[in-house]
């Protein structure tokens, strides 16, 4: 699997070494090629998503198909920030919530439906994400993870307080979809299929934006902030550009989620949705391509697919998260990456017959 | 005016739990690095563990004092079994620490329930002085966290002990090069701030009904007057302590109750960027990055 979203030196210095004996590596924009390896997974994985409604699950587990598929793609937004430029926020249950919002407001006042609120979803919750972001150009680590935690507090209140416009503590309720594609999206099956296709988009667009020179940017703000901005790179304006990103995966995750559930209440967008999404994360991998769909899978499908009662799958949630976090620092699809390139090494080796041990160990 | 005066009183005990909950959060945070986000969940489990020895019959000070202990020795074998590890890298043991609260609040669901749970009133009553009616567990509650204040403060500011935690935060390596044991230091740091937040949550249940949950809301108010006075700052907590019980006692009474916790995160918002290191003064955490 490629290691996209390492550190770029390994690279570079790996074309040095290769440079008398091989043509130099073609340029690819700041990014790793991706491997056979990854190709053959993303098919694999393309395909098990597409092909689950065919597979004839219950009701029950296609809609939490579409949970989890809802819950990736905020997560594939935050894997941006996150992943890339290593800062960490806590309001994206939030962000999510002003897509909803949003959505829900602009079909009750304005009667638009799922595609049209679209784009404002996502506009909206790209500009707060930008203004959740702004107190990470001055307080960074847990406090910037603190305020966005109050932030997204601050707007589950708001939205209790927000009387008839926003429907106070029970929440808003939305029309059903309708058709798209001449497919009727009120039937469970298609409307799990318009949402795992969201989530295939938005894992390919974090793909590509952390195998662009972007990324590369953003990458460079994690590992030095100040030598970056020291050779022109304009951090605060990429910070801000990478929160604003990843609001526009929360945003359409929330437009899809007020038009899947139907019913949308602030308790959906609280502070502590906002942990739990960042404890996926963390979970899964936040610099890996997989990483994020792990880290939903693990908490939201899983405990449902094994029946494991909900209190105790939280229990077991949080003991694996602190195992994760103390033993497999990277996540559990970083180190998965890192063991199965050590395998490859040690077939090569073995193939080969030689021992000197060349085993990449070089810290994700 | 009457009633002015006894809102007055009445928001001290609010914000003496506040207090509480931001001391022990302002000494392990400030002075040993570690944001244990599971503080919370120290004064809930507190609490419970007064709610359930009060309900099986045991009186409300040995329950006190057991709940107490309890919290402290689960305090103790979290930062040897858990936090220590964390020290390096603080930003993991803040994760851990949200993992290890969702822990700590599912296993209080799953051996009770989610419920409200409330203990009868150990000492009703209020003394009556002119107008004001002086409710007696709340003026204990105040007079409990007033002597832990002080002791906490002299210990931080007057004592050997707190010159050489002072000391390993401002540099780690030379305390330690000193002779300061600042493994022993943080240990007992983080054990005493536990044993606090248990005291807090103790004191609560004597007040207020609490449910599973009231770990996550106390732990932002934690958060929230530690950061505002700045953090390891022991008398700021007290000043910001004070004020956060006063706007949530005062707007309970006067203004706008459902929007109290509003103005709480709004205030925290706007200190954190235009006042980093509070508004008493504080550090920003230990130096270890």
């Amino acid at each position: 699997m490629a290691q996209w979203g390492r550190r770029l030196n390994k690279q570079s210095s790996a074309a040095a070494a290769v440079a008398l004996t091989q043509p130099p590596v073609k340029k690819t924009r700041g990014g790793v090629r991706p491997s056979r390896e990854l190709i053959i997974v993303a098919a694999v994985v393309v395909v098990a998503v597409l092909a689950l409604p065919w597979m004839h699950p219950g009701y029950r587990l296609l809609s939490f198909a579409v949970t989890t598929c809802l819950t990736a793609i905020v997560l594939y937004g935050m894997a941006v920030p996150f992943g890339q430029a290593g800062i960490m926020s806590l309001g994206y249950a939030g962000l999510m919530g002003f897509g909803a919002y949003t959505a829900a407001i602009l079909s009750r006042d304005l009667g638009m439906n799922m595609w049209q609120a679209m784009p404002f979803s996502a506009l909206v919750a790209a500009l707060f994400a930008g203004l959740f972001g702004l107190p990470s150009l001055r307080i960074s680590g847990h406090h910037f993870a603190i305020t966005t935690w109050v932030m997204c507090e601050l707007l589950r209140i708001t939205l209790v307080n927000g009387g008839k416009f926003t429907g106070a503590a029970t929440g808003l309720d939305l029309p059903p979809t309708g058709k798209a594609f001449g497919l009727d999206m009120d039937k469970l099956a298609n409307a799990y299929l318009l949402v795992a296709a969201f989530m295939l988009l938005s894992m390919l667009a974090t793909y590509l934006i952390a195998n662009s020179r972007y990324g590369r940017t953003l990458r460079s703000i994690r590992e030095n902030e100040q030598l970056a901005r020291s050779i022109g790179v304009n951090t605060d304006l990429h910070k801000l550009i990478a929160f604003m990103v990843s609001g526009v995966f929360a945003g359409i995750a929330g437009d899809l989620q007020a038009y899947s559930f139907r019913h949308i209440s602030p308790d959906l967008y609280g502070g502590a949705v906002s942990m739990y999404f960042a404890l996926m994360v963390m979970l899964g991998g936040p610099r890996t391509l997989f990483g994020p769909l792990t880290g939903a899978l693990i908490v939201t499908f899983l405990p449902e697919v094994m029946r494991i009662d909900p209190i105790d799958s939280r229990i077991a949630y949080g003991v694996a998260l602190i195992a994760v976090i103390m033993l497999l620092p990277g996540g559990i699809i970083a180190v998965t990456e890192r063991g199965y390139q050590w395998l490859k090494g040690a077939a090569r080796r073995a193939r080969r017959g030689v021992s000197p041990p060349d085993v990449d160990s070089s810290p994700a | 005016m009457e009633t002015f005066i006894q809102e007055l009183v009445n928001s001290l005990s609010v914000a003496s739990v506040i207090i509480l909950m931001g001391i022990g959060v302002t000494l392990i945070f400030g002075l040993t690095g570690i944001i244990n986000f599971a503080h919370g969940e120290f004064l809930m489990i507190g609490g419970i563990g007064v709610w359930v020895l009060v309900s099986n019959g045991m009186g409300y000070i040995p329950a006190l004092l057991i709940s107490v202990a309890f919290v402290a020795v689960l305090g103790f074998l979290l930062e040897r079994g858990l936090f220590q590890f964390t020290l390096p890298h603080p930003n993991n043991g803040f994760m851990a620490s949200m993992g290890l609260s969702i822990v700590l609040q599912h296993i209080v669901i799953r051996i009770w329930n989610s419920f409200q749970k409330s203990i009868p009133e150990p000492l009703p009553g209020a003394w009556q002085i002119g107008e004001i009616r002086f409710i007696k567990m709340r003026v204990i509650v105040v007079l409990i966290t007033a002597v832990v204040v002080a002791i906490t403060f002299l210990t931080i500011s007057r004592s050997r002990y707190g010159l050489a935690l002072r000391a390993s935060l401002a540099d780690r390596q030379t305390a330690a090069l000193m002779g300061i044991p600042i493994g022993r230091y943080i240990t007992a740091i983080f054990t005493y701030g536990s044993a606090i937040a248990g005291l807090g949550g103790a004191l609560t249940i004597a007040l207020f009904p609490i449910t599973p949950f009231v770990g996550s809301e106390m732990i932002m108010l934690g958060f929230a007057v530690s950061l505002i006075a700045g953090l390891g700052n022991v008398a700021g907590v007290v000043g910001a302590g004070l004020i956060l019980g006063l706007v949530q006692g005062l707007s309970g009474a006067y203004g706008t109750p459902e929007w109290t916790t509003a103005y709480t995160y709004g205030l925290l918002i706007v200190i954190l960027i235009f006042r980093p290191q509070g508004l008493f003064g504080g550090t920003m955490g230990p130096a270890i990055e």
